[in-house]
């Protein structure tokens, strides 16, 4: 016991414990993500016999990729990804800034409207997609209350028209996560002094200008923070896709994105005979992972140095 | 929230403030009709889901959520759903607060790189790497398998709780443990029977926001499991849309069940939730 305590032993036994330690969560870790990514990132410069290496294939796999038959669903899907994070940055950050301000001016009773905004979050997308995909449906509730209403007249089949789908899709999406930046935005504009809003106040600034001007300058982490998580949750997207329109991205590959696209060369949904092309499926998952780390370093770098300081 | 009393808060008279009160309406409208008619078309039957669309219904019948657990044996997803979600927490909680222990509190010369190693874990899309996965996991006899999700979840989920715990154990005075050293106590009494307990906020975000992912998941279920006995409650609600498509009340019924531990839990921990998801964004 007494020699436990000297400086240098102490070190050694942390050395010790703490390998011993840190190894369980490492294993696994290491075993299940970094190993598996790795071998993906490594795989997609191979032909592939089924799940088999076959050999070294330089970038064969990627001009696969870009031309015809698989460049239109490339770029279709890459297109749809795109579309929809901008539909996300308009309809759930820019709607969810304007109820954050309005919650944060009625701070009292903002926690219940914000739980009940963020309450559809904690739902899986695909019990999301899959109550929607009820209440869309021909005769559902939705197309009945908007004949009720006189704004629609017979049979409502957004979800089968390839103008409306995606659109539909993307709502819906945000329907799911609106909460999260009213919860974000609403836990940055509390860390504002109330000093600045009282001097903007001041100098004759009312409710919009206020928000515009002198709130959001300083929201810029809190929207870094939010464009970086919808971008990364947008190109991965799939579940909604998958539960309400099916593994294609019907109707005629209209709302296929790039994770549907990836699971149908992966797992054999692809083309009418549904094989597999574990070349082509590793290379579009390279790709995907070049425009995710990339897109991600590049916005955090764009929001990092619009932040004011004070 | 402890918000101060803020003086630029002049309060506009009620009329001014119609507009935000009703847009903050709207919205709150269009988050629970949508639940209230999932809540209500549980106990219709499809004829009375057609005929009467918002109403109430006219008994309260359970015999949908009877089917859904038994025909359609949910009961035995939701089972599984919850095998693997306790699974993935514990294991999650265990190995990653072992981890954090000794990155957080040792000097080791190497804390940064190791945690630098696990941090760069929290954005990687693991989803790309599906394909070397299920020849992993084939190889390792781990498809059709709740241990198979156990581990993959978990190993998606160390890399957040690894943070979320050496954040918290950091700032914790360096006292507790030499003073626990002092009497003699091993290292792991002192993570489990010190330190741990000093970190319970730590413990309830990682337990929450893990169960809330595991539970929801859809994709490595979809991937990983083709047996029908071994399918977790989204994939077999992924099947039930399609395969029930006629009988409403069954599928409405089956989300409300699997909806159902989701939304006690939120209720009794929507203040912990809105904290820590307006702390870090910590979702998915």
């Amino acid at each position: 016991m007494t020699n436990f305590h000297r400086p240098s032993s102490l070190k050694r036994t942390q050395q010790r414990m703490a390998v011993l330690f840190i190894l369980p969560a490492l294993a696994v870790y290491t075993l299940f993500v970094l190993y598996p990514l790795a071998m993906s990132l490594w795989g997609s410069f191979f032909i592939w016999k089924g799940l088999r290496m076959v050999e070294f294939a330089g970038l064969s796999n990627f001009s696969r990729l870009f031309v015809f038959p698989s460049g239109a669903r490339l770029y279709g899907a890459l297109w749809h990804n795109t579309a929809w994070f901008f539909g996300i940055m308009l309809f759930q950050n820019g709607i969810g800034l304007l109820f954050a301000w309005l919650l944060f001016l009625r701070d009292r009773r903002a926690a219940f409207f914000q739980s009940v905004f963020f309450f559809p979050a904690v739902l899986s997308p695909v019990i999301v997609g899959a109550l929607w995909r009820l209440l869309l449906a021909p005769g559902g509730v939705v197309e009945w209350a908007l004949n009720g209403l006189g704004l629609h007249q017979g049979s409502l089949t957004v979800l089968g028209n390839s103008h409306t789908a995606l659109g539909v899709l993307i709502a819906v999406d945000a329907w799911n996560w609106m909460g999260l930046p009213v919860l974000i935005y609403t836990a940055g504009l509390r860390q504002i002094s109330g000093q600045i809003f009282e001097a903007a106040k001041l100098d004759g600034a009312g409710n919009a200008r206020m928000l515009f001007s002198v709130a959001l300058p300083l929201l810029m982490p809190a929207l870094g923070t939010l464009t970086t998580l919808s971008f990364i949750n947008t190109f991965n997207q799939f579940d909604i896709v998958y539960v309400m329109q099916g593994v294609q991205g019907n109707p005629s590959y209209s709302t296929d994105t790039l994770v549907t696209y990836f699971y149908r060369l992966a797992f054999g949904a692809e083309g009418a005979v549904g094989i597999t092309d574990i070349g082509l499926a590793l290379a579009l998952g390279t790709v995907l992972f070049l425009i995710l780390s990339i897109g991600t370093l590049l916005m955090l770098r764009f929001f990092d140095r619009r932040t004011v300081q004070l | 929230m402890s918000a101060p009393a803020i003086p630029y808060r002049t309060f506009p008279p009620r009329l001014a403030r119609l507009p935000g009160w009703t847009v903050l309406a709207v919205w709150t409208a269009a988050v629970l009709l949508p639940l209230y008619i999932l809540v209500v078309s549980c106990f219709k039957t499809t004829a009375e889901i057609y005929d009467n669309r918002l109403g109430l219904p006219q008994s309260w019948a359970f015999d949908n959520f009877v089917r859904a657990w038994t025909r359609a044996d949910l009961g035995h997803n939701f089972i599984n759903s919850l095998i693997v979600t306790a699974g993935a927490v514990i294991l999650t909680i265990v190995v990653s607060a072992m981890a954090a222990y000794p990155l957080s509190r040792y000097k080791l010369g190497w804390n940064a790189i190791m945690l630098g190693l696990f941090l760069s874990g929290i954005m990687l899309p693991i989803r790309l790497a599906s394909v070397e996965l299920f020849t992993l996991m084939r190889n390792l006899g781990l498809l059709d398998s709740l241990t198979g999700l156990i581990l993959v979840y978990s190993a998606i989920r160390i890399p957040f709780a690894v943070f979320i715990f050496a954040n918290f154990m950091r700032v914790l005075p360096s006292e507790l443990d030499e003073a626990a050293r002092m009497d003699g106590a091993g290292e792991v009494r002192i993570l489990f029977q010190i330190i741990l307990p000093m970190v319970k906020p730590a413990v309830s975000i990682v337990a929450i926001f893990t169960a809330i992912a595991v539970w929801n998941d859809f994709f490595f279920p979809l991937i990983f499991i083709f047996d029908d006995r071994y399918k977790t409650v989204p994939l077999a609600i992924s099947v039930f849309v399609g395969q029930f498509r006629t009988d409403w009340g069954l599928v409405f019924a089956s989300l409300a069940i699997s909806m159902a531990p989701i939304l006690i839990m939120y209720c009794l921990l929507a203040r912990q939730i809105r904290e820590g998801v307006g702390a870090g964004g910590g979702m998915k």
